[in-house]
């Protein structure tokens, strides 16, 4: 029981958290062109709410789970190509924190 | 839309942190008529944080204490530094840090805290648009006579100012988009982030005074130096709010990508220490979220002014992430300022990047400035010296342990010993260059 706080997948975490989604809007693009010219693929593992996963039919793309996304930034900042369109979801969307 | 039925105020403020809930306040102080542009549900709602200093905050509303929603104050403060599996801590405090004004160090929860912040701003005669999203800024004029008029809100709603203070954040995409635009010069260095994951957790209020040994006044920040992964640079905190535990980890974006890890492995790897561990065990989580810090320090500071725009708080990278770990009270000391310039610029008629530079004139001069200064090293420190976050704490800590180990063996050659294991693996002179250069961490 006493251990269930450290062994807690990113999903259990992330229902933790409150959110808004616009589910017929997302927020992020990621170009297709561009995109596939990256090898490291950093998105995939520097997001702290991994949004961004290869695609199990094509590891060249990878698949965005827009409505996890915790605005923070970070993929904006670490794509290497600069492939991600990445903008503000619409007013009062999007993560709510209740602590912050 | 006709010139009669565009709305037009002095200033709108974009973004409802404590950035631009300062500007917003000071200016509805002083008389200006003023529009902020929050894009979160309520102010605060968007924003992350944990430690707040107040001394800025007490000169805009004196004791604030009193009435905003802290947690706890911060009545002693704890370093500890992590090894493998050995760890030592420092913990200091004083007895007038409990009681008012309590150090001006408090524990506050920002989506809760920024929302009263927006309340007394309201209170003083702004206007909150909540939910609303700045997209970009309208402009007249070209080249140098260029200004800032408004904003364009999403949905294509159109308000008009004599100036816009930009408070969008870390994540600053108008602030980004209005540099370009406006041809704005950046700072000495780019800017360099961090990511900073953090749970809450709780625990109730009886355990947490007991484990941290706190009567229910009293609260408690502890730092943690060294890391959870070899190499990693970043750094760990717990606060303790009245009912829950704050518990955090930053890493710089390049440590991140050159790790292969993920911010959320990180922050596992750091939950799970044997030291940290034991502060959680029974607890619940009850939020996961996660922030960029700007951490480039003063060389990555941009131009703060142009004709019709300030930039305040995050948005413009001013944060100290030494030990003081300071971020909202620069945001506000910067917003206050940016205000006070926004309301003598009133008086004069003049919104011109000659009137509005006097803020950062005055920023620049302000403490908030000369802080970032003295430790305008730490972001190539950190760089050029990962060892002062990773090895030195696990040396230190072995070095303590060692020394204290007791076996059948003498105490000189214990400590012979000791003095040997921490010696191992450190260059002497790198290592004595690397102690002048650690100054500048503290």
């Amino acid at each position: 029981m006493g251990s269930e706080i450290f062994n807690l997948t990113l999903a259990d975490k992330l229902y933790r958290t409150k959110y808004e989604t616009n589910t017929d809007h997302t927020h992020i693009k990621v170009n297709d062109e561009i995109c596939p010219k990256c090898d490291g693929k950093p998105c995939t593992f520097g997001c702290p709410a991994e949004v961004y996963k290869k695609n199990p039919n094509d590891p060249n793309r990878i698949t965005v789970s827009f409505e996890n996304c915790l605005e923070c930034g970070t993929c904006i900042k670490i794509c290497p190509l600069g492939s991600i369109d990445w903008k503000f979801p619409d007013g009062g969307m999007g993560v709510k924190y209740r602590f912050g | 839309m006709t010139a009669d039925e565009k709305v037009k105020v002095d200033v709108i403020v974009v973004g409802g942190g404590p950035a631009g809930l300062s500007a917003a306040y000071t200016m509805a102080k002083a008389g200006l008529e003023v529009i902020l542009i929050e894009r979160g549900e309520t102010c605060g709602s968007k924003n992350v944080g944990g430690l707040l200093y107040g001394t800025i905050l007490n000169q805009m509303i004196p004791r604030f204490y009193e009435k905003a929603p802290i947690e706890r104050p911060v009545s002693k403060r704890t370093i500890v530094f992590l090894g493998g599996a050995e760890h030592a801590a420092l913990t200091f405090g004083d007895d007038q840090w409990s009681i008012p004004p309590y150090n001006n160090t408090f524990i506050v929860q920002r989506s809760q805290f920024d929302r009263w912040f927006s309340g007394e701003a309201e209170k003083a005669g702004v206007s909150l648009l909540e939910g609303t999203v700045a997209d970009e800024l309208i402009y007249e004029g070209v080249n140098g006579e260029r200004k800032a008029v408004g904003v364009r809100i999403r949905g294509n709603e159109e308000f008009y100012a004599d100036a816009v203070i930009l408070a969008d954040g870390a994540n600053a995409l108008l602030t980004e988009k209005t540099s370009k635009e406006m041809n704005l010069k950046g700072g000495k260095t780019k800017q360099d982030y961090a990511v900073g994951v953090k749970e809450i957790i709780t625990l109730g209020k009886g355990k947490i005074e007991d484990r941290f040994n706190l009567e229910s006044n009293e609260g408690t920040a502890v730092d943690f130096l060294g890391s959870p992964f070899e190499g990693l640079i970043g750094g760990g905190f717990i606060y303790t709010a009245k009912e829950t535990v704050s518990i955090g980890f930053a890493a710089r974006l390049e440590s991140v990508i050159h790790s292969g890890l993920s911010p959320n492995q990180i922050m596992d790897g750091f939950k799970r220490h044997p030291v940290v561990r034991k502060y959680l065990e029974g607890g619940e989580l009850a939020e996961y979220s996660a922030h960029l810090i700007p951490e480039g320090g003063y060389r990555a500071v941009p131009q703060l002014a142009a004709n019709g725009v300030m930039i305040a708080g995050d948005a413009a990278g001013l944060v100290n992430m030494s030990l003081y770990k300071e971020g909202t009270n620069h945001a506000m000391e910067s917003g206050k300022t940016a205000g006070e310039t926004a309301a003598s610029a009133k008086a004069k008629g003049d919104f011109s990047s000659k009137t509005l530079g006097e803020y950062e004139a005055k920023f620049r001069r302000g403490t908030a400035m000369r802080d970032l200064k003295k430790y305008r090293d730490l972001p190539k420190v950190l760089e050029t010296t990962p060892e002062l976050l990773s090895l030195y704490p696990l040396k230190m800590t072995r070095m303590l342990t060692d020394y204290f180990t007791v076996t059948a063996a003498s105490k000189s050659e214990t400590q012979k010993k000791a003095l040997m294991n921490f010696l191992k693996g450190l260059p002497k002179f790198k290592f004595v260059r690397n102690m002048i250069r650690g100054r500048k961490v503290l």
